[in-house]
């Protein structure tokens, strides 16, 4: 899709369930609106209908998935199980959180980007947002 | 020397790795030294006294160690009952004194698995404990009796939940539920400020935070019904003045509400546990423990009338930092570990729950465990470093930080104050936005360096085979066929338990929250009829007018249509 490169990079940062660690989401939040972007938070506990909704609602660029659970596999599912029935599928999903090493290369595959642990420099998260974004 | 071999020769920087700050990690100035003249305003007597004399600033007992050694005690908690309950008797075999339990995260948030929002929490972070039966697996051939046990719970809803299941599992068996000993968090600021769990809000936390206080003052006197909390916040982002005045503002909230309106004293509680956290920064940790300490015994006997030494003495439960620890070549989370074990040791804590060097990567391992008991072992055996109390008295340095400390947490508390006191500054969100400041504060400082972290942002390098086995042997999430086995139980359950039971107990568990009265013995009740957490989360919803199900995702189940 194309993207009027003045407007503002819109991110729909989600948590998906009962995860309660919220730490690096809100921190990336603050990071993003620091970079000039415009940040939409879920919250805790949304369903993957309610990420969905927000997603279109808002307009959304990007869709940013936060977990500290270990099931970020399950919950990516789901989500883009959620976005296709609005047929949104095709937009961007990032990750971050504690994502298991096995859940890696199945994440990718489903299209789901960047997979981030802690301690991830927030300069290599901005530009994986800018460059998934663009293209 | 050829042009190839000269672009390969080593530079050597003779000051890389020198410091990069002159603050402590909660932002203190230190200066290079420290001598009697920074001292001098503090009297032996009034401000430290003799380990076991108020104001406890030195320990609460005169021989410490030497009588009672710390309890070694960590959260055993895994994704079934079955795994926990062999993992508790191994970890026992290794030197565990003190149970600790928790839950995975939907159970946390008041919910059953077969809530439609459980699904991707299920089993993680801990037993789904949804009722008795599931306790009853988990601790099956475990003593109840004079042993120790915490529970770690973030929710006021699970403090009530689970201690429920100790006088329940004790009355089924014949035991006297007045030897249950032990303690639960039941911190109804840390419940909303840290995990804002959705289940309950403020009133009812408040509420029955205090009937399970009241009770437990009753009727298990060696359980401590609330720990105060400062762990989670300082995980969540406070520095060590918003931690310390964090739990010692609590304290004075709860107590003081339990004496005015419940007429429980407190030389009736005894002794005071606050749950404590462990950071990397060493004397800035051990400095906060002996404030803690001087700090309660001054507010127990003069503004909450405690009359006993007891009731003037503060216990400290420890977590060591979880968010100290990196998933970038883990080995180093040992000397992280150990250093924080060190720090607690040199503090005089009473009870120590180490994390383990895989936790930043999953559950800890079996070994990893066996680790943080062993380098326990070796501070007390090799070291010998418990067999003097509060060895590090007397420094001119760490008497200047505990006294600064005090002087910073006494100001943070005339702040509250200034803004309402604890329960408006909870519900004007003023703690929070202090505790994001400072949060973010803490991430700049890791994003410009001035804040290092050795193989995150600093000291990089390339861990090797002993790292990446760190990474490959800790606890994996539970499959999706684990899960569904955890629903089908919860199934069987509800097709095998009384349903007559089930209904007249949580009726009456909805009677006495409407009518104000104590819920502590209702919900024991309902615990021992297999009433699951669901079902006694969103009954006590009812009695308060709220929907029963606090994501309004699901009904109340048909057999609790009559409770209006």
């Amino acid at each position: 899709m194309e993207r009027n490169s003045d407007r503002k990079i819109r991110i729909i940062m989600a948590k998906v369930g009962v995860d309660i660690h919220e730490r690096g989401a809100l921190t990336l939040m603050q990071v993003f609106k620091d970079e000039g972007m415009e940040v939409i938070y879920t919250g805790r506990y949304a369903t993957p209908e309610q990420v969905a909704k927000a997603t279109v609602e808002e307009g959304a660029d990007l869709v940013a998935l936060s977990d500290s659970t270990g099931s970020m596999l399950i919950i990516a599912k789901q989500v883009i199980e959620a976005l296709k029935k609005y047929d949104m599928d095709h937009i961007p999903i990032v990750a971050g959180g504690l994502i298991p090493k096995e859940s890696l290369a199945e994440l990718e595959a489903l299209g789901v980007t960047g997979n981030f642990g802690p301690g991830t420099p927030f300069d290599t998260i901005v530009d994986h947002v800018r460059s998934v974004v663009s293209k | 020397m050829s042009k190839e071999s000269a672009d390969k020769k080593v530079g050597l920087d003779r000051s890389f790795g020198g410091l990069v700050r002159t603050d402590l990690q909660s932002g203190i100035p230190v200066e290079t030294f420290y001598s009697p003249r920074d001292v001098a305003h503090l009297e032996y007597e009034q401000d430290s006294g003799d380990p076991g004399e108020y104001p406890y600033t030195r320990g609460i007992y005169p021989r410490m160690y030497r009588d009672r050694l710390w309890i070694k005690s960590f959260i055993v908690s895994y994704a079934t009952a079955e795994e926990t309950n062999q993992a508790f008797k191994d970890n026992i075999a290794s030197g565990q004194t003190g149970l600790r339990c928790l839950a995975d995260l939907p159970t946390q948030s008041g919910i059953d698995p077969d809530h439609p929002s459980a699904w991707n929490a299920m089993m993680c972070g801990g037993v789904s404990t949804y009722a008795l039966s599931v306790y009853e697996r988990m601790l099956e051939g475990l003593p109840l009796e004079d042993v120790d046990y915490e529970l770690a719970h973030s929710s006021i809803s699970s403090a009530l939940m689970f201690y429920g299941m100790f006088p329940a599992l004790m009355e089924n068996q014949g035991l006297d539920i007045a030897r249950l000993r032990g303690a639960n968090i039941n911190d109804p600021f840390r419940a909303r400020l840290v995990y804002n769990t959705p289940e309950w809000p403020n009133e009812i936390n408040r509420r029955i935070c205090l009937d399970l206080v009241e009770f437990s003052a009753r009727h298990t006197p060696k359980w401590k019904a609330i720990a105060p909390n400062g762990v989670d916040p300082q995980q969540t982002g406070a520095n060590v003045i918003e931690e310390l005045a964090g739990c010692l503002g609590v304290a004075t909230a709860v107590y003081g509400e339990l004496i005015e309106k419940r007429g429980v004293s407190l030389d009736d509680i005894g002794a005071t546990v606050f749950s404590l956290d462990a950071e990397s920064d060493f004397f800035e940790t051990i400095a906060k423990f002996r404030a803690a300490r001087r700090m309660w015994a001054r507010i127990a006997k003069e503004k909450l009338g405690a009359r006993t030494p007891r009731a003037m003495s503060l216990r400290i439960g420890i977590r060591t930092s979880g968010m100290s620890l990196t998933t970038q070549k883990p080995l180093n989370n040992a000397a992280r570990v150990t250093l924080q074990i060190l720090s607690c040791v040199l503090g005089g804590v009473n009870s120590l729950d180490a994390s383990s060097i895989d936790e930043a990567i999953g559950l800890p391992s079996l070994e990893a465990r066996t680790f943080n008991l062993d380098a326990q072992h070796i501070v007390t055996h090799e070291a010998n470093v418990p067999m003097v109390a509060d060895p590090l008295g007397g420094s001119y340095y760490l008497e200047w930080l505990t006294d600064h400390i005090e002087k910073g947490v006494n100001d943070y508390l005339a702040e509250i104050e200034a803004h309402g006191g604890m329960w408006n500054c909870l519900e004007s969100g003023w703690l929070r936005k202090n505790i994001e400041a400072s949060r973010m504060k803490a991430q700049l400082e890791k994003r410009d360096r001035k804040r290092i972290i050795v193989g995150v942002n600093a000291f990089e390098g390339e861990g090797g085979l002993i790292n990446n086995a760190i990474s490959d042997t800790a606890y994996k999430v539970p499959t999706e066929e684990d899960r569904r086995r955890n629903v089908c139980a919860l199934q069987e359950l509800k097709q095998r338990r009384e349903p007559r039971k089930v209904k007249d107990t949580l009726t009456e568990l909805f009677r006495a929250v409407k009518e104000g009265r104590n819920v502590v013995r209702p919900t024991i009740e309902a615990v021992k009829a297999y009433a699951t957490i669901g079902e006694v989360v969103g009954v006590v919803r009812l009695g308060y007018g709220l929907n029963y199900d606090p994501f309004d995702a699901v009904d109340r189940p048909a057999f609790l249509d009559e409770l209006r």
